[in-house]
């Protein structure tokens, strides 16, 4: 029904007094990675927040998977993560007991958690460190277990915004092979960045958006064609400045 | 009068805004202004100057014969004073250590680091005694009026008392840190700044409960401080208008400020130190990992919350601060005193809601991660239902040991005092969970202050089960027929009226 498409936003508004997201409509593929770029304040966390389901549309339909968010909230969520850029942490627990009551919300039976557990902390270098809370951890071993605790469940589709945010560049590299490994394996990836160079090499579309609407959609050559070319950061600030 | 930006007095002016700020002269917890604040506690105040005034200027003189009983009273009042002066200047004490964000700005400063820790030890003394200053000025300023020059000295003895608790807090503080070290410091010094403050009611209620019959070793004691001599008899006397022992009290309070900041500023830099890399050293202090994945949704939502706190001593120890005020309680249910069963029924009954009132809004309002647990497709009815689980089963646990005593001893006691514990308990958390606003776990001391009526109503609710409590169980009680059931029918009914505000006036999500 919906072929290729992964999430779809149809005329979505959200308002917080003033308008935050207007009228956005946005599709996001199958096995793709999507950057969803824009200035400070453009909607794009909001938007994110909307797909997560963690803040309800003022107007418009959100669909993910084909499985409509708003009628049938736990089937949506149950195919995607969402990774905030303040990760979602408990300073108390141990990165194995935060993956533990992780996959407890998604329902995840012990025989897929547990071995998936142990893989992800071994990949993304944190099992030297399951044995200390999350409170002595680094702000780049945070985002790695958070990222661990958002694959827990095997979603299809994951949500992050600004996933590279303080993180040094071991841990960067760690964060982007892990997506592209998503990717590659069939499962569909929705990013906001401010590291324009991130989503120029990692993303197979890109989306801006400025006060809360999509001004310009597509590849990197796409864009670069509907401006003066150059770098993303070019047409980035062109599109923007013009809108 | 404007300090010299870096000089030690600017830095004093900065201490005492910031001491300000933080007692929420400025404004809430969400930084709304209170302008109205200000006026109404400057006419409180004027309105207590009014009240001494009527109270003090028909007073006779006190006769020469009478002054050293005066002399005794102020002595009373200034080591019961001095118990909370201690308490707050530990509590002080230990947040200029770990809670203030702005240490390494000010080390890494030019200034040097003695009038730093000068600075922060004078503006705790003036912190702590301002508030008393406050409450004693009325007094004071109506005495000077009405012709008693010599109270001005109240003036001079508050501030050399505060200076002498103070400075004693710190050393301590600092002495636990060398002992101890910062981790620990933290929870021992909240314990013993929540000891030091209940110090008075717990002998007072030990003395009453224990030798209510039998005079002994307390008044003993109480004889053996009144003893004249020493520091506290010359404050009681300084206090009432006598120069020299004004002038002991005061070299004393000097002496031990200057010695204290003397020979452990270097330490309090030390222990800064070691405060700011104690989070790190914590990390390594959990061993051991029993995640245990294929749970029911409720049990890993119970063990998460349960770990959570099980591994926050310092917000631990606070929470458990409330049982020391069930010790008394304690003693009194073990000896089995039926005609004292009403007051402790209402006692467990108030201590069941308080405890359950702070797990309810550690465990609902300060979620550490509430956004994960909505993204997740999991049923918030389940969520909700495991939160409030385990917000009650640690009061329900610790009062089933005194109610099955109670039961084993006289049954109708002992079910009607389980009838109201669980009540209250339940109603509690229910409140909390209804009025409960989004918080971080560090705000666990003000978090009345947040949410000023969800506090109301959970006072009112649990008061109310209290007294449910104490006429159900005097009425039922052995030869207790003076008791009169139709005000446990009114007090039950404010209790399910607080529940049912609590309830009509919940938080809605958006």
């Amino acid at each position: 029904m919906n072929g290729g498409i992964a999430l779809r936003l149809q005329d979505v508004s959200k308002h917080f007094g003033r308008p935050a997201v207007e009228h956005l409509n946005l599709a996001v593929r199958r096995g793709e990675l999507y950057a969803l770029l824009g200035p400070n304040g453009a909607g794009k966390t909001t938007t994110l927040r909307m797909v997560a389901g963690l803040l309800a549309p003022d107007a418009g339909r959100i669909e993910v998977l084909g499985i409509d968010l708003a009628s049938q909230p736990a089937a949506a969520k149950q195919t995607i993560a969402y990774l905030p850029d303040d990760p979602m942490l408990y300073d108390k627990l141990k990165p194995m007991e935060y993956l533990e009551f992780v996959a407890g919300l998604w329902g995840v039976p012990a025989r897929e958690a547990a071995p998936r557990a142990t893989e992800l902390l071994d990949w993304l270098d944190l099992t030297r460190h399951s044995h200390e809370l999350t409170e002595g951890f680094s702000r780049g071993m945070k985002q790695k277990l958070a990222l661990a605790g958002a694959l827990i469940h095997a979603p299809q589709l994951l949500i992050l915004d600004e996933p590279l945010t303080g993180l040094d560049a071991a841990a960067a590299r760690q964060v982007k092979d892990l997506l592209l490994n998503h990717v590659e394996s069939g499962g569909t990836v929705i990013l906001t960045t401010h590291i324009l160079e991130v989503a120029e090499r990692m993303a197979q579309r890109i989306g801006i958006i400025q006060h809360g609407r999509l001004i310009a959609e597509g590849s990197l050559d796409e864009l670069r064609a509907r401006t003066d070319g150059g770098t993303l950061e070019d047409v980035f600030l062109q599109l923007t400045s013009q809108a | 009068m404007k300090g010299k930006p870096g000089s030690s007095l600017w830095l004093l002016q900065h201490e005492l805004r910031m001491f300000w700020f933080n007692s929420g002269g400025r404004g809430g917890a969400h930084g709304k202004k209170r302008s109205w604040m200000l006026p109404l506690l400057g006419l409180g105040w004027l309105g207590l100057h009014v009240l001494a005034f009527r109270m003090l200027h028909t007073m006779p003189a006190v006769p020469a014969e009478m002054l050293p009983l005066v002399g005794l009273g102020a002595m009373a009042l200034l080591v019961v004073v001095g118990t909370f002066m201690f308490s707050s200047g530990l509590k002080s004490s230990v947040d200029s250590l770990f809670e203030r964000g702005d240490v390494d700005l000010l080390l890494s400063s030019p200034l040097p680091s003695r009038s730093i820790f000068t600075v922060r030890l004078g503006a705790i003394t003036l912190g702590v005694a301002s508030v008393y200053l406050a409450l004693a000025a009325p007094v004071v300023n109506i005495g000077i009026f009405i012709g008693h020059a010599d109270w001005l000295l109240g003036y001079a003895v508050i501030l050399a008392w505060a200076t002498i608790c103070c400075s004693l807090a710190m050393l301590l503080t600092l002495l636990l840190v060398r002992v101890l070290g910062a981790r620990r410091t933290r929870v021992v010094a909240q314990v013993l700044s929540a000891i030091a403050g209940a110090l008075i009611f717990l002998l007072a209620q030990a003395h009453n409960l224990l030798h209510a019959d039998s005079p002994g070793g307390a008044d003993a004691l109480a004889a053996q401080l009144a003893r004249p001599g020493g520091a506290v008899w010359s404050a009681g006397k300084a206090a009432t208008g006598s120069w020299l022992p004004l002038f002991c009290v005061a070299a004393a309070a000097l002496g031990l400020f200057l010695f204290t900041v003397h020979f452990t500023h270097g330490f309090f830099v030390r222990g800064l130190q070691q405060a700011a890399g104690s989070v790190r050293a914590r990390s390594k202090a959990a061993t051991g990992t029993r995640a245990q994945f294929g749970r029911p949704l409720f049990d890993v939502v119970v063990r998460k919350e349960w770990r959570l706190i099980a591994r926050d001593p310092h917000l631990l120890s606070q929470v458990l601060l409330q049982l020391l005020y069930l010790a008394p309680l304690g003693f009194v249910v073990l000896r089995n005193e039926s005609q004292m069963a009403p007051g402790v029924a209402a006692g467990l009954t108030m201590l069941a809601a308080s405890l359950t009132a702070s797990l309810t809004w550690i465990i609902v309002a300060a979620e550490d991660a509430p956004d994960l647990l909505q993204a997740s497709p999991s049923g918030a009815g389940v969520i909700r239902l495991a939160k409030l689980a385990a917000a009650t089963m640690p009061a329900l646990a610790l009062m089933a040991l005194p109610v099955l005593w109670a039961v084993a001893h006289h049954w109708t006691t002992g079910v009607l005092m389980c009838f109201t514990v669980v009540a209250a308990t339940c109603c509690t958390a229910l409140t909390g969970m209804w009025q409960g606003r989004p918080a971080s776990r560090g705000a666990f001391k003000s978090r009345g202050k947040s949410n000023w009526i969800g506090s109301i109503l959970e006072l009112v609710g649990s008061f109310g089960w209290s007294c449910t409590a104490f006429v159900l169980i005097g009425a039922a009680g052995p030869g207790q027929s003076a008791y009169d059931a139709r005000w446990a029918g009114i007090s039950l009914a404010v209790a399910l009226l607080a529940l049912l505000l609590a309830w009509g006036t919940r938080r809605r999500t958006a």
